[in-house]
């Protein structure tokens, strides 16, 4: 375990910043794996900051004691900057807001137009909902569930993107699993070989290069889960991050799939009478006549 | 009963029994227990029809009757399950020829095909057809009592009170399986036809015992599902547990890694082994209700991503392990773009694969986020559906092979004249060229279609057979529930 005060204090001694390989360097007998895990509850809580200086990642401190009233405001525009503020980094939709100031829908516009010239709140297009637009105040974040992170662009969920790399976490845990089987020592050594970290799929995608935008160890998190989700893989606890591994299924494809009936689209509307019915079935037709 | 049931039950009656046995069983489909008289009366059928067609079903133990309240009349009603167990018989006779060979398999097809039988009936007809001679008499035996032992097949309970107009039948479990005496010498001349069979004075009727041909492809699904999971080794394992006996020479890997083939499967997710104690190695247990519930949810996976995509089968397990999902959740979870999401779960909700509940929420009773809906899935119920659609598929195969064959009526019939004339002159000895001459009765034209419809009726057939193992699958987990 790495306290994320350890963390912090580093950070806030380097102004300009401070590289992963330094953190490593200043607390030498800490796991890599506990301090991309604090590293990555700082993140969150908005008390690191991730910029590239010179192709290089660094972290930097950022002070989240918030920035108290906007000054220079009268009450109605004080009142909707706090609801705003207690939104946090998610934002807040303007009929929500509406009902927390009770001003009416014009009043309210006119306010947020104001805090937004004055640059104290910004509006940000939400994924969840194409048309929807959230508020928070300006020099946050998004967050990811606002944005959707690495998977959108524009809005856009990038959906090939994903599969892309669903497919290859998938590959390097069957690749992995299929190499300790081929090593031998038992079923129970082969297992335990078969286990990766999101790091190590992490690297295993950088290294592939397919990927334009970086990928943060929470992104690859998220693919390994579709690939669990598409129960091609087990998740298991492990200390405080999760161990993935290839599992193989315990069926063959069954008698009902195989079928033109137990697969088929319209099959509720199908009867021994009417239109729809097995005697001229044009589904079953095509199967009977394929060799 | 559903009515899917109904219909595929009328078949199989109609396609073995032929009409009037379809009539009375579809009668008592319906209606449920009903006296000689009213089946009559209903069916319209003549009082003889009635009597001949229930006697049929019930030789083949697809009806029973009981006395009435006034104990002088029999109220007849089916055996829906028995009827449908029909479909499973190519199952069960490759399932005893594979464990006990070819004579075994010929007593248990007799059986099938006859109901019940005789002990001397049994071995004489199996004997008979296989031509053996005298001395092999005690041989067939042997593997009759075989079959007793392990319980494939067992006594027919007799009257236990035959002085009542409608005889009342025992249920005692542990005669079921007694061995029968065997008059060797007896069943020796009557084999050579010295004596009369019925002279035997055998009055000990044998019936197939389906459940423990059902606990074999219990296992069997099992064991195939292991070897699916992990590998070889792994189904021997599954069977030996089941069975306590260690088959080394076989298996030396399972021998090596016995203990890491227990700690691996042990420590599956699916948490289909469970041990017990530590003295001596422990022992262990096959989690049967656990086992099938895993096989029924990857029944049910499958046939989302067939019917649907991978994607909607993706929204099914997350769904799945979660228990509960908000909609907002799943194309965040499952990383898919949310009109998709929101299209694929609304399209799984409305094929009663997802369910819905709503909540609503304590504090806030107005405004647009007053209560919230959660998706959630209630396997048994989709199960029951699939078994539906099971019988669903099935009838639907039936009536295309009854179809196929009425509008190929002609053709077909040509052929049978063909075969039945070719067969009688070559029971007369004629020559390769008479019969040669008569094939060609049939034109090339004919040939090549009665080959397709022949192709097409193997294909029927076989979807038949495997929907009824999709069907055993889904009977287990709903046994185990
Ligand atoms: S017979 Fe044709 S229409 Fe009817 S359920 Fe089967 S495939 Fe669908």
């Amino acid at each position: 375990m790495v306290e994320e005060s350890v963390i912090l204090e580093l950070v806030k001694n380097k102004p300009d910043g401070i590289s992963n390989d330094d953190i490593k360097e200043a607390i030498p007998d800490a796991k890599i794996e506990d301090i991309a895990v604090a590293i990555n509850k700082c993140l969150k809580t908005g008390s690191l900051e991730l910029f590239q200086n010179k192709g290089k990642l660094l972290y930097k401190f950022k002070d989240i004691s918030q920035k108290t009233a906007a000054k220079g405001s009268d009450n109605e525009e004080k009142v909707v900057f706090r609801i705003i503020e207690e939104a946090g980094n998610k934002g807040i939709w303007i009929r929500d807001i509406r009902f927390k100031s009770n001003l009416n829908m014009t009043q309210l516009n006119k306010v947020l137009k104001s805090l937004e010239t004055k640059k104290y709140i910004k509006a940000v297009k939400s994924v969840s909902a194409s048309k929807k637009k959230v508020y928070m105040l300006y020099d946050l974040e998004p967050d990811s569930t606002v944005t959707g992170g690495a998977w959108y662009q524009d809005q856009d969920f990038e959906s090939e993107f994903v599969d892309v790399l669903s497919q290859q976490c998938l590959r390097f845990l069957t690749e992995k699993a299929e190499e300790a089987r081929k090593q031998g020592g038992g079923p129970l050594l082969a297992r335990n070989k078969s286990y990766a970290t999101a790091i190590d799929v992490h690297k295993f995608i950088s290294d592939l290069g397919i990927s334009k935008v970086s990928l943060s160890i929470n992104d690859i998190e998220s693919i390994l889960y579709t690939v669990v989700l598409d129960n091609n893989a087990e998740r298991t606890v492990s200390g405080d991050g999760y161990l993935y591994r290839a599992i193989n299924r315990f069926l063959d494809p069954i008698g009902l799939v195989k079928t033109t009936c137990g697969v088929c689209p319209i099959a509720s509307r199908c009867a021994d009478t009417g239109l729809i019915n097995p005697k001229v079935c044009e589904y079953l037709t095509e199967w009977l006549e394929e060799s | 009963m559903s009515s899917q049931v109904g219909k595929v039950i009328s078949l199989i009656l109609q396609e073995r029994f032929g009409p009037v046995i379809e009539k009375v069983g579809t009668f008592l489909f319906q209606y449920g227990s009903n006296p000689l008289l009213y089946i009559k009366r209903t069916t319209d059928l003549p009082l003889g029809k009635v009597k001949e067609a229930l006697c049929v079903l019930i030789k083949h133990r697809l009806a029973i009757f009981k006395p009435n309240k006034n104990e002088n009349i029999a109220n007849y009603s089916l055996c829906i399950e028995n009827i449908l167990l029909m479909m499973r018989f190519p199952k069960y006779l490759s399932l005893i020829k594979k464990k006990f060979g070819d004579e075994p398999e010929m007593m248990i097809e007799e059986l099938l095909q006859n109901g019940y039988l005789t002990t001397s009936e049994i071995i004489l007809r199996v004997a008979e057809k296989l031509k053996c001679d005298v001395n092999n008499l005690p041989n067939v035996r042997d593997k009759f009592v075989s079959l007793i032992i392990a319980k494939y097949i067992n006594r027919l309970p007799l009257p236990s009170d035959e002085e009542k107009p409608v005889p009342i039948f025992g249920t005692n479990e542990t005669e079921l399986f007694t061995l029968p005496k065997i008059d060797m010498k007896k069943l020796a001349q009557a084999y050579a036809n010295i004596i009369p069979k019925d002279d035997l004075g055998d009055n000990v009727f044998w019936v197939v015992n389906y459940d423990r041909f059902h606990q074999d492809m219990r296992d069997k699904c099992l064991v195939d599902a292991f070897i699916k999971r992990f590998d070889e080794n792994a189904g021997e394992f599954l069977l030996e547990i089941r069975d306590i006996v260690r088959k080394k020479v076989v298996y030396p890997n399972l021998v090596t890694f016995f203990d890491q083939y227990v700690t691996v499967i042990e420590q599956d997710s699916s948490q289909i082994i469970r041990k017990f104690g530590e003295a001596s190695g422990g022992s262990f247990q096959i989690h049967l209700k656990e086992a099938y519930t895993q096989l029924a949810w990857e029944l049910v996976e499958q046939v989302i991503l067939e019917k649907f995509d991978s994607k909607a089968a993706r929204i099914f397990r997350l769904v799945k392990l979660k228990k509960f999902v908000e909609p907002d959740q799943i194309q965040q979870l499952a990383m898919i773009p949310s009109k998709e999401a929101k299209k694929l779960s609304y399209l799984l909700l409305e094929e009663n694969f997802l369910k819905l509940q709503e909540l609503k929420k304590p504090q806030s009773n107005t405004g647009p986020n007053k209560s919230f809906t959660l998706f959630y899935i209630d396997l048994e119920s989709i199960v029951r559906n699939l078994l539906e659609l099971c019988y669903k598929t099935l009838f639907n195969a039936m009536t295309r092979k009854s179809h196929e064959r009425f509008v190929n009526k002609r053709i077909i019939d040509k052929k049978q004249r063909v075969d039945t004339i070719a067969m009688g002159m070559q029971a007369q000895g004629a020559t390769e060229e008479q019969l040669a001459d008569i094939e060609e009765m049939i034109t090339p034209p004919e040939k090549e279609m009665l080959d397709k419809i022949d192709k097409k009726m193997k294909k029927l057939n076989i979807e038949e057979l495997e929907i009824d193992g999709t069907i055993f699958l889904l009977q287990m987990y709903l046994k185990y529930q």
